[in-house]
C-alpha cells in the first residue's frame, strides 16, 4: 500500500462522512415507514458509467475529427441513451416506501442481523435495490409491483452493548448499471451485541422456589398443572398434540412439581478475571440452562430478573447483560 | 433457463457478432472468422457445453503469443495498423481473444465496449442509407446487452431488458436528431488516419480502343449534378474528365510529368453560366468532372490545368460534393505557344500509315484548318462507319484497323481516329474523356450520370476560335447526343442491368431509391458547419454565429430533458391500490368502527379475529372475508368473478 493511495482513500472517506453527515442535517431522523421523495435521491455514474462517457467522447472525437455525420449520430444517440439511462435509474428508487426495519440481537463476535421491508406501490417491478449499513455486506432484492420484499442485512457485531446504526443506504444501478442512484435512510435503529457465551465454571446449584409457577415438564418430577397456550421455545414434545387434534389449537402441558427448581445467576457471584468475562460466563450459563429447557433468574445489581424460561425470558436477561454498566434502563 | 451469468455472456458476445457483421467488407474476412468462432465458442461456454479455459501463468503466455502472432497477421494483411481497416481488423481480433478469456461482468462489458468502436468504425467507412437501420438495430441491442450484463434478475427477464434497452433507444432519438443538428461541427481534422483502399473505378489517364467500351457497360452512378437553373440541353451535357494528349498508334495517354507543360491560352467566356453542384462518387483516382468549360477549381484542394482539367491533390476515396461554374461556349482570341502547337501535334511516325496518307490528302485539298476539320468529320460522316460496344479486335495501328479494316467502333475508336487525321494534318488535337448525357431523376431533380455514359470525344485548336469540341460519335451515330447507350445497345450490355433500365417500375423505384440516397448524402452525411448556420438561417436568425448555434442547442436539450422528465414520471406515479386493495380498505374502514383501525402490522386473518373478539356475531363472516382478501391477494392469480365477489362481500358488510 503506498501512501498516496491511503491517503486518497482517507480522502474520500473524509468527504463520504462530510457528505453523511450533510445529508443527515438535511433530511433529519426519519420516521418509518418513509417514502422515498426524489428529493433525498442523489445519483451520480458508476465506474462503467464514467468508461461509457470516455467511450462516447473518443466517438465524438472521432466523429468531429471526420467530419462524419453517422458517427456523430451514433453518439449522440448513445448520449441520449445514457441521460434516459440515469432517469430510468433514478426513477427505480423514487417513491419507494419503506416499511419498516427490525433489528434481531445477537452475541458479540456474531452477526446481528437487519431486516429492512421494502414497498414497491408502482404498476413496474424494482429491480436490483441495494441495502446497505455500515460494517454490511450489500443485499440485493427485487420487489415486484404492488408488493413488499425484505432486505436481511447480516451486521457484525464486535464488542458487546448496543449498537447504533446511524444510517441505511438504499441505492440501485437499474436498469443498465451506468449510474447508481442513492438515498440514505435515518431511523432509529439499534441492535444490541450480547456478550459472548464463554466461561467453564458450573452454574450455581439449583433452589427451591417453592412458588406455584408452573413449569414445563422436565423428567422425575411431575405432577399434573393444566395446559396453557403454546411460546416460542417450547418443545414439540410437550405439546398436547390431542387437544391440537380436537381443534382446541397449540397447547402446552404444564406439569407443577412440588419443589420446582431454579437457578439465579448473579453477577456479584460470577467467577470471571474482569466484569467482561463474569458477563460471559453469565451469557454461558443463560445459553445453557435455556438449552435445558430450566427455569433461571438473573441478578445484576439492583435489577432482577424473576426466575422463567423460555425465549423471550431468555433474551430479556442476555439484553440486560448487553446493557449492564452503560447507565441504559434494563 | 440459463444463470444470470451466462445469460449476460451470451447477450454480450452476440453484440459482438452483429458488430462484426457491419463491418463486413471493412476488416478482412479472416478476422471475421476469427471473431464468430470466438463468439460461437463464448456462446458455448456460457450455456455449459464447452469447459472453460483455466485461468493460469502458461495460459496467459499463450495468450500473449496469439494476441502477438494476430497483429503481425493483421499488419501483414493491410502493411500497417494505422487506418481504419487494418484498425478494425485489430479490433475484430482483439475483442475474439477477450471472448475466449472473459468469465466476469467486467469482460463482459469489455466485449460490449469493443463492439461499439466496431459500430464505430462501421459508421466511419459506410454511411450508406441502407446501413442506419442497422445501426439502430445495433445501439438497441448494445443497450440491452448493456442492461443484461448489469442486472441479472428473476424479475428482470431478457424481454424486458430489450423493451426498456428500447424504449431507452426510442426516446433519446429526439436529443441525437437536436444534437445532430445544432451540436456545433468543429471544421478541420484533429489527427489523420489512413482510410482503407477503395476499389479504382471510372476513366483513367489512359485510353486505349476498348476500355471505355468496357466501362460503358457498368450500370454503377458516377456522379450526380443539380443544376441551379434549368437543365441545359442534352447535346450539351459534356462532362470533361482526363484530357490525353500523347499517343503511341494504340493508347491515349495523359503524360505524367505533371505541371503545366506549355501555358495555357487565356479563355473568354460566352453567354451565361451554369451553376451547379456535383457529387462525385469515389474513384480512388483524382479527376473531377465539371461541364465543359468549367470557369475555375471548385475547391482549394483541387487545381486546375492549363488544359482545364480538375485534378485533386489527393484521389476521391470517399463522396466528394462540389459547386462548380460552366460556360458552355466559350472563345480564345490568343495564339497557342509553340511548345503548345508542337506537342499537340506529335504523333508517332511508323504507326497508322494509311490514315496519315488520308489526312495529308484531305489537307492538300482544303484550305484552312477549319475546312480541314470539317472535310474529316465529313468523311467520318460519309464512310458508313458503324457505332458499336463490339468492334472487334485491333491491332498496333489502331486508327487504321478502325477507319479502313473493321469500320466499326465506339466512342474511343473513333475520338483517336480523329485526333490522329487532325495532328497529321497539322491541326493541334487532342482526346477528351469524360461523361456524356445522364438520366434525370425527376424525384430528386438532379441528373444521374452513370458510368454507361462514359464517353470521348476530341478538342483541336483553331486560331481565333480557341480550343473546339469536336465529337466524331456525334457524326457516326447522332442518337448517342439525345440518348445514353442503354438504350442504344441493349444487346451487348449485362441483361439484368438492362432489364432494370428498362422495366418503368424497376426503373422508378431504383430512381426513387436513388433519390433518397441523395437526399441522405446531401442533407444528413454532408451536414457540417456551414449547414448549421443555413437552418439557423432559415430559423430566422440572420447573422448566425457559434453563440446561436450554442442557444439552440442549449433550449432543445432542456426541452427535452423536460419531456423525459416528464414522460418517466407518468408511470413514476404512486400507484393507487388495486380493486382487491380498494375493496379491502374499504371493509377496513368501515370495521374500524367495530374494533378500531387496523395497525399497519396487522395481517388480515389477526384483523379479523380481533373484530370477531369484538363482535361474536360477525366471526363467521370476517373468517370468510379475511381468507377470501388473503386468496386474491396473496394466492395465484385472482380471476375477475372472484375479485367482484369479493366487492360484493364487502359492500354487504354491514356493522
Amino acid at each position: 500500500m503506498n501512501t498516496a493511495g491511503t491517503l486518497g482513500s482517507r480522502w474520500t472517506s473524509g468527504l463520504r462522512q462530510r457528505a453523511a453527515s450533510w445529508a443527515r442535517r438535511r433530511q433529519g431522523d426519519d420516521q418509518l415507514p418513509v417514502t422515498i421523495t426524489t428529493r433525498r435521491i442523489y445519483i451520480l455514474p458508476t465506474r462503467g458509467g464514467v468508461a461509457f462517457g470516455a467511450l462516447l467522447f473518443i466517438m465524438l472525437l472521432a466523429g468531429l475529427n471526420y467530419g462524419n455525420s453517422i458517427a456523430l449520430l451514433i453518439t449522440f444517440l448513445l448520449a441520449g441513451f445514457a441521460l434516459i439511462a440515469m432517469h430510468l435509474c433514478h426513477r427505480n428508487l423514487a417513491n419507494l416506501g419503506v416499511r419498516g426495519v427490525a433489528a434481531g440481537n445477537a452475541f458479540a463476535g456474531e452477526h446481528g442481523r437487519i431486516a429492512i421491508t421494502l414497498e414497491n406501490s408502482a404498476d413496474t417491478a424494482r429491480i436490483g435495490l441495494e441495502c446497505q449499513v455500515d460494517g454490511s455486506e450489500r443485499v440485493t432484492v427485487s420487489v415486484p409491483p404492488d408488493a413488499t420484499a425484505r432486505a436481511d442485512l447480516a451486521v457484525t457485531l464486535e464488542k458487546r452493548g448496543r449498537l447504533r446504526i446511524a444510517r441505511i443506504k438504499l441505492s440501485t444501478a437499474f436498469p443498465f448499471g451506468l449510474f447508481r442512484a442513492w438515498t440514505w435512510l435515518h431511523p432509529p435503529l439499534t441492535l444490541l451485541a450480547w456478550p459472548a457465551p464463554r466461561g467453564r465454571h458450573e452454574p450455581p446449584p439449583e433452589t427451591a422456589t417453592g412458588g406455584n409457577a408452573p413449569a414445563v415438564h422436565r423428567a422425575g418430577d411431575e405432577e399434573w398443572a393444566g395446559l396453557r397456550e403454546f411460546r416460542d421455545g417450547d418443545s414439540p414434545r410437550q405439546v398436547a398434540w390431542r387437544a391440537f387434534a380436537r381443534g382446541r389449537g397449540l397447547l402446552v402441558k404444564t406439569y407443577q412439581s412440588p419443589a420446582a427448581h431454579h437457578r439465579t445467576f448473579d453477577l456479584s457471584t460470577a467467577p470471571g478475571a474482569d466484569i467482561e468475562q463474569r458477563l460471559e460466563q453469565l451469557s454461558a450459563w443463560i445459553v445453557a440452562a435455556h438449552a435445558r429447557g430450566e427455569r433461571y433468574g438473573l441478578r445484576l445489581e439492583r435489577q432482577e430478573a424473576a426466575a422463567d424460561s423460555g425465549n423471550e425470558h431468555r433474551a430479556r436477561c442476555l439484553d440486560g447483560l448487553a446493557l449492564y454498566g452503560s447507565g441504559e434502563p434494563w | 433457463m440459463v444463470s444470470a451469468a451466462a445469460r449476460a455472456s451470451v447477450a454480450a458476445s452476440s453484440l459482438f457478432a452483429a458488430s462484426l457483421v457491419l463491418t463486413l467488407g471493412n476488416a478482412p474476412l479472416w478476422c471475421l472468422g476469427i471473431g464468430l468462432a470466438a463468439v460461437g465458442w463464448r456462446i458455448g461456454v456460457a450455456l455449459g457445453r464447452i469447459g472453460l479455459i483455466r485461468r493460469g501463468t502458461g495460459l496467459r503466455f499463450v495468450f500473449g503469443a496469439i494476441t502477438a502472432i494476430l497483429a503481425l497477421a493483421v499488419a501483414a494483411n493491410f502493411h500497417t495498423l494505422n487506418g481504419l481497416s487494418a484498425g478494425t481488423a485489430l479490433l475484430v481480433v482483439m475483442g475474439a481473444l477477450k471472448l475466449l478469456e472473459s468469465r466476469t461482468r467486467r469482460d463482459d462489458s469489455i466485449v460490449i465496449g469493443v463492439a461499439l468502436f466496431l459500430l464505430l468504425a462501421a459508421a466511419l467507412a459506410g454511411q450508406s442509407l441502407w446501413r442506419i437501420p442497422l445501426y439502430l438495430l445495433t445501439v438497441w441491442g448494445a443497450a440491452a446487452a448493456i442492461a443484461l450484463v448489469a442486472h441479472g434478475d428473476a424479475l428482470f427477464p431478457t424481454r424486458a431488458a430489450f423493451r426498456i434497452a428500447g424504449r431507452a433507444t426510442l426516446m433519446s432519438i429526439p436529443l441525437a436528431l437536436l444534437c445532430f443538428a445544432f451540436f456545433p461541427r468543429i471544421a478541420g481534422q484533429f489527427w489523420a488516419l489512413q482510410r482503407g483502399a477503395v476499389a479504382t473505378t471510372g476513366l483513367s489517364d489512359e485510353m486505349t480502343p476498348g476500355n471505355i467500351d468496357k466501362l460503358a457497360t457498368e450500370y454503377d452512378p458516377a456522379f450526380r449534378v443539380r443544376f441551379e437553373g434549368s437543365l441545359p440541353p442534352r447535346e450539351a451535357l459534356y462532362f470533361r474528365g482526363p484530357v490525353l494528349n500523347t499517343f503511341d498508334g494504340l493508347t491515349w495517354r495523359r503524360a505524367r510529368s505533371g505541371g503545366a507543360l506549355y501555358v495555357g491560352t487565356p479563355m473568354m467566356p460566352v453567354g451565361d453560366a451554369v451553376r451547379y453542384r456535383v457529387t462525385l462518387e469515389p474513384t480512388n483516382q483524382p479527376w473531377l468532372f465539371a461541364l465543359d468549360t468549367v470557369d475555375a477549381s471548385p475547391r482549394r484542394d483541387v487545381y486546375l490545368t492549363h488544359d482545364r482539367q480538375l485534378i485533386s491533390t489527393s484521389p476521391v476515396n470517399s463522396v466528394l460534393s462540389y459547386d462548380a461554374t460552366s460556360h458552355l461556349v466559350t472563345h480564345s482570341s490568343g495564339s497557342l505557344s509553340n511548345l503548345g502547337r508542337r506537342y499537340e501535334t506529335r504523333l508517332p511516325l511508323d504507326r497508322n500509315p494509311r490514315a496519315r496518307a488520308l489526312a495529308l490528302d484531305l489537307r492538300a485539298r482544303t484550305g484552312s484548318d477549319a475546312q480541314f476539320a470539317r472535310a474529316a468529320l465529313d468523311w467520318f460522316r460519309t464512310q458508313g462507319l458503324e457505332y458499336t460496344l463490339e468492334p472487334g479486335t485491333t491491332s498496333i495501328d489502331s486508327v487504321d484497323t478502325t477507319l479502313f479494316d473493321t469500320r466499326r467502333g465506339f466512342c474511343g475508336h473513333f475520338a483517336s481516329a480523329y485526333a490522329t487525321l487532325m495532328r497529321a494534318g497539322g491541326v493541334p488535337a487532342r482526346v477528351v474523356t469524360g461523361y456524356l448525357g445522364g438520366e434525370w431523376n425527376p424525384v430528386g431533380g438532379y441528373l444521374l450520370v452513370r458510368q454507361s455514359e462514359a464517353h470521348a470525344w476530341t478538342e483541336i485548336w483553331l486560331d481565333g476560335q480557341g480550343w473546339t469540341r469536336v465529337d466524331p460519335t456525334a457524326v457516326v451515330a447522332p442518337e448517342r447526343l439525345q440518348r445514353g447507350v442503354y438504350d442504344l445497345m441493349a444487346n451487348s450490355l449485362p441483361a439484368t442491368s438492362v432489364f432494370f433500365h428498362n422495366n418503368p417500375f424497376f426503373n422508378r423505384l431504383g430512381l426513387l431509391w436513388d433519390g433518397a440516397n441523395q437526399w441522405w448524402q446531401a442533407n444528413v452525411v454532408d451536414f457540417n458547419l456551414r449547414s448549421q448556420f443555413d437552418l439557423l438561417n432559415k430559423l430566422g436568425i440572420d447573422s448566425p454565429q457559434w453563440q446561436h448555434l450554442g442557444w439552440a442547442f442549449a433550449v432543445g436539450l432542456i426541452a427535452w430533458i423536460v419531456w423525459v422528465a416528464l414522460s418517466l414520471r407518468r408511470t413514476l406515479a404512486r400507484g393507487k391500490p388495486d380493486r382487491v386493495g380498494r375493496a379491502w380498505l374499504r371493509a377496513t374502514r368501515k370495521l374500524a368502527r367495530v374494533a378500531g383501525p387496523r395497525a399497519a402490522s396487522e395481517g388480515p386473518y389477526d384483523f379479523a379475529r380481533r373484530v370477531a373478539a369484538a363482535r361474536p356475531d360477525l366471526g363467521a363472516r370476517m373468517e370468510s372475508l379475511a381468507s377470501n382478501y388473503a386468496r386474491l391477494r396473496f394466492g395465484p392469480a385472482a380471476n375477475r368473478e372472484d375479485v367482484a365477489a369479493f366487492e360484493r362481500d364487502v359492500r354487504r358488510l354491514a356493522v
